[in-house]
């Protein structure tokens, strides 16, 4: 067995099985909880803080409603980043999609302009953006 | 160890031992419908592995879920011995699972030498280093270093989903269609490649419609028929067994 596999061996036996597929959906879920938790519970300790007469219970009951407040408002959060981060992977795939359609259609375009005989399109602004060169440094940054 | 759960895998790869990757009693679906039935399928350390069918077999399934991008509803997938069932795909690459999907995967909008950079960010080796194993490797690369991917040809542009895989140092390469929509004299240069790749060390599963496309360079090779593994072989062997898995008949 070479080097290389008994790394992959030890790689595979500290990986996290069962944790990294399923962890987006089950925060999303707990923020979604938490978020619907918190309004309710906020409400109900406002509602039930109206009925008291001691002032002490009446603030104690507010403070808790705040606190579910909060409570809401970093489910919501959590929801939100959770969401966002499955959608903008679809989205990411999606633009990776249509880039590649685009920039196929554009060098389908260039090629039939240059067998078309039509010399000036094939080497002409078009020609020129669909083999644009980038450069990137020696040290590996982007230039 | 074994293909299909009963044969014996003869050659380089030693019984006793692990197998780089292994695919266990898997059974995988799509919105409730089972497309793949239990199918069993090791690759063996440094060979190459042909996973062969007609379109709609269930061979992309398969390295779907070996790749981590779909979960199975049964069986496990082993990576040298390990149950990583579950682990998803970046993670799986991380430790050198690597998939080249269908399609290629490139970025079209950027260069060939920034595909490569982004490959430098999953490993902590020099850009340099990394450039310069990758165009010895497929010189056409070198010639087109500041060309958009987008504008490079097909076998181009597979040859740079091959480097951008290679240069992260995998253990375990899976390649799904690599000859897709191109000319068979590419194709045939791709596969020597890639019998020059599992050379070192390197176990290659691969995926592919045009059977005799990757005969010629792979160590073993298995039918899939309607979700299942209908036969494993030798390429000698199943060369007569082709037509039908194919046809039907």
């Amino acid at each position: 067995m070479n080097d290389r596999i008994e790394r992959l061996k030890s790689d595979a036996a500290e990986l996290n099985v069962g944790k990294g597929a399923g962890r987006d959906g089950l925060y999303q879920s707990l923020g979604a909880v938490a978020m619907a938790a918190g309004v309710v519970l906020a409400f109900v300790a406002y509602q039930l803080s109206l009925g008291k007469d001691d002032s002490r219970d009446i603030q104690s009951l507010q403070i808790l409603a705040l606190a579910m407040l909060a409570l809401s408002i970093a489910g919501a959060a959590v929801f939100v980043r959770y969401s966002l981060a499955r959608f903008l992977r679809f989205w990411l795939l999606r633009q990776l999609y249509e880039g590649q359609a685009h920039i196929d259609q554009v060098v389908e375009a260039i090629a039939g302009r240059a067998a078309g005989g039509v010399a000036d399109g094939a080497t002409g602004p078009a020609g020129t953006a669909g083999t644009g060169e980038r450069e990137v440094g020696s040290t590996g940054e982007l230039v | 160890m074994s293909l299909n759960g009963d044969e014996p895998v003869a050659g380089r790869h030693i019984a006793t031992e692990a197998p780089p990757l292994e695919l266990v009693g898997v059974r995988a679906a799509y919105a409730g419908i089972e497309v793949l039935h239990g199918i069993h399928l090791a690759v063996p350390e440094g060979e190459v592995v042909a996973l062969l069918g007609a379109n709609g077999a269930g061979k992309s399934t398969a390295v779907k879920v070996a790749a981590g991008l779909l979960r199975p509803t049964a069986g496990s997938v082993r990576v040298a011995g390990h149950d990583v069932t579950g682990v998803a795909s970046h993670e799986l690459a991380r430790i050198g699972v690597c998939t080249i999907p269908e399609g290629r995967g490139i970025f079209p909008n950027l260069t060939v030498r920034e595909h490569l950079w982004m490959a430098t960010q999953a490993t902590d080796r020099d850009l340099a280093v990394l450039e310069e194993a990758a165009y010895a490797r497929f010189p056409r690369l070198g010639d087109r270093r500041g060309q958009l991917a987008g504008t490079l040809s097909g076998g181009e542009q597979q040859m740079l989903a091959m480097a951008r895989a290679l240069v992260t140092d995998p253990a375990v390469l899976l390649l799904d269609e690599l000859s897709m929509g191109l000319a068979p004299i590419v194709v045939q240069q791709l596969y020597e490649i890639v019998a020059q790749v599992a050379a070192e060390g390197i176990s290659i599963l691969v995926v592919e419609q045009f059977a005799q496309a990757v005969l010629g360079i792979a160590d073993r090779a298995a039918i899939m028929v309607n979700g299942e593994i209908a036969r494993v072989g030798t390429p000698a062997e199943l060369q007569s067994e082709l037509s039908s898995a194919y046809l039907g008949g």
